[in-house]
């Protein structure tokens, strides 16, 4: 798949426009619009049933849309069937051929190179070798491991050299372990080819590990498309909050709003002033809400002072994962649980339930929704 | 004793079953015209008879031809259909199907009177090919039965990787479905020429002035002293029987060891 001139990193790889695809009376996905950048690692977040597959898929030309249009390259893939796209996909179930041998598998796309035989046999042990199978050319494909199959699958995509390698949850059935070091794999595979990645997956630890940007879908909708950072410290509503990580929500009064600073009351911190930035900008139903992470606050032991705000809590449950101590403490004049986690680190204690503690907290590491 | 009840059932249902099956060897090697105990020698005289019985020997080249025929165009009807079932979704599925796989179940004798009335309706002669057509209708529905499991162990993603890869979607069919699923059009050109090899009721009503192996074999038991010719032939029929339907369960399940999917029955 070579072309005259392709997108440079950075320029405009995908772009979607208003994309809206129906199966039936079933809105799949509704007014889809965004642009994936060349080069990037670009991952579609979403419970299942979301549309991030279907739009993966269109991506791909598996799957056509209603109206919209989506561009590759600058081009638009609106009559450009899946055979003759500049992307490749790695596929859930991998759907390595468990007739071939995976030399065979890894070499299938390369049918039609005007290449010798001895040039594609090069190419193929290059590609083996880039994903760690060295060697492995021989075997039969049924014979492969989980982990095994999920690297002729890559090897086989990236072959072809595509514009973009597209991933439909290519780690959900590997285990934990195997799941992690691939993640690390992917994303060194990803800097040393340059390819533009798009990753499906409903694992948002997986998509902030790995991605330059992700965007959270719910029912067939983009609801923030950001960097891994802003989307977990500025969420922009409590859905796509409690969808990644774990957000505390607190009851808070809006008291005035001047100059883009938000005064509000929560019981708990009392009195606060935010900035216009941590205030959220999709409107997030049943009233106004402070959130904030676990780890944003912290347990004052004795003789400890808060460098910024300070509150009164009890604890009343502690969760001990060896690294991590995971608190829930009542803040003083509050009744819902909030849930904050800790560091162990060498001589901190662990608290027991019914303690009475202080947390120490900053105005800055909250998100106000309304 | 519960178990020794169901062992014993268990028994007397086999020999019931197999019995008869076992005595037909034992009396095509039997030195007599008379079909009964005691046995009176051993003998290959009834098998050497079936060499020259020049109307045995045309009933067995229409039997073949009818069988080569059904169990081609059955199993190309059966490919076709178990595609579109296991692949696309389209309005009245089930009950498309359902009536499809209906000559599985309904009596013979009523297809076949159905089908004669239609044929002399039309016009048309009977002939080989009017067997060959009722055969058709017989033999499809098993066709479906075996092909559709291969088709539904496939992993749909397998086609698209491939249209994926570059191939157009007849390319893609041809180097990864086809080759997949040939076990099971293996296994269902067995099995439907074995039953079309057995089969009676249709050839007896639709083959008009044409004589296929059974039809042959029903029509000798009018003279007793061909009755040990008869089992000679019966014996080897059974034997080729069980040959090829093993054969064909052995590429069934090749098929589905090949795919990585799971066993879910069949015939055998």
């Amino acid at each position: 798949m070579t072309s005259e001139k392709s997108a440079t990193p950075g320029q405009t790889m995908i772009e979607f426009k208003d994309v809206h695809k129906y199966y039936g009376d079933y809105h799949a996905l509704r007014g889809i619009t965004a642009t994936i950048k060349a080069g990037e690692f670009f991952s579609l977040l979403g419970p299942s049933g979301c549309g991030k597959t279907t739009l993966l898929r269109t991506i791909a030309g598996f799957e056509g849309i209603s109206s919209g249009v989506v561009m590759i390259d600058g081009k638009d893939m609106a009559h450009v069937p899946a055979n003759v796209r500049p992307t490749n996909m790695v596929f859930q179930s991998y759907a390595i051929f468990p007739h071939l041998t995976v030399a065979q598998n890894v070499g299938f796309g390369l049918r039609k190179d005007p290449r010798s035989k001895a040039e594609k046999d090069a190419a193929v042990a290059e590609a083996l070798e880039m994903v760690g199978l060295k060697g492995y050319g021989a075997r039969a494909a049924h014979a492969l491991s989980g982990g095994q199959r999920q690297r002729v699958a890559l090897a086989r995509a990236l072959i072809l050299k595509p514009k973009v390698l597209l991933l439909d949850e290519p780690l959900s059935a590997l285990d934990k372990k195997m799941r992690e070091q691939m993640q690390m794999e992917l994303i060194k595979l990803q800097r040393q080819v340059g390819i533009t990645f798009i990753l499906v997956t409903h694992d948002q630890e997986e998509a902030l590990v790995m991605s330059d940007r992700i965007a959270v879908m719910f029912e067939g909708e983009i609801a923030q498309l950001a960097d891994p950072e802003t989307l977990y410290r500025r969420p922009n509503s409590r859905k796509v909050a409690d969808f990644i990580g774990t957000m505390n929500f607190l009851p808070a009064e809006i008291l005035s709003e001047m100059d883009g600073k938000v005064e509000v009351e929560a019981k708990g911190f009392g009195r606060l002033t935010l900035d216009a930035e941590q205030v959220s900008s999709a409107p997030g139903g049943a009233g106004a809400s402070i959130g904030f992470r676990p780890e944003t606050l912290t347990i004052l032991f004795d003789g400890q002072t808060a460098t910024d705000r300070e509150s009164r809590a009890e604890v009343v449950e502690v969760v001990y994962y060896g690294d991590m101590t995971y608190y829930d403490i009542r803040l003083e004049g509050t009744t819902e649980p909030m849930r904050l986690s800790m560091r162990n680190v060498f001589g901190r204690p662990v608290l027991d339930i019914g303690t009475q503690t202080r947390v120490a907290w900053s105005p800055g590491a909250l998100v106000l929704f309304r | 004793m519960k178990g020794g009840w169901f062992r014993g059932y268990t028994i007397f249902y086999l020999i019931f079953l197999y019995a008869p099956i076992v005595l037909l060897p034992i009396f095509a090697f039997n030195n007599a015209t008379t079909v009964a105990f005691p046995l009176n020698g051993f003998t290959t005289a009834w098998f050497g008879k079936l060499w020259d019985d020049p109307a045995l020997h045309h009933a067995l080249k229409n039997s073949l031809i009818i069988g080569c025929s059904a169990a081609v165009i059955s199993t190309c009807l059966g490919i076709f259909a178990s595609r579109a079932s296991s692949r696309y979704a389209f309005p009245f599925k089930t009950p498309l199907m359902g009536l499809i796989m209906l000559p599985l179940v309904m009596p013979d004798i009523i297809l076949a009177v159905a089908l004669l009335t239609v044929l002399l309706g039309i016009g048309m002669p009977l002939s080989l090919f009017t067997v060959i057509l009722g055969h058709v209708l017989v033999c499809t529905p098993f066709s479906i039965a075996i092909l559709s499991a291969a088709f539904q162990s496939l992993d749909q993603s397998l086609e698209e990787a491939a249209y994926d890869l570059g191939e157009t979607p007849i390319s893609a069919f041809r180097l990864v479905i086809l080759p997949l699923v040939l076990p099971g059009i293996i296994s269902s050109l067995l099995i439907t020429f074995t039953i079309s090899l057995d089969e009676f009721i249709m050839a007896f009503f639709l083959a008009g002035n044409e004589n296929t192996l059974p039809v042959y074999i029903f029509g000798q038991f009018r003279f007793p002293q061909n009755v040990p010719v008869i089992l000679a032939l019966g014996t080897i029929l059974v034997c080729l029987s069980i040959a090829l339907l093993a054969t064909a369960e052995y590429f069934r399940r090749r098929g589905i060891a090949k795919t990585g999917g799971k066993d879910t029955g069949g015939f055998l």
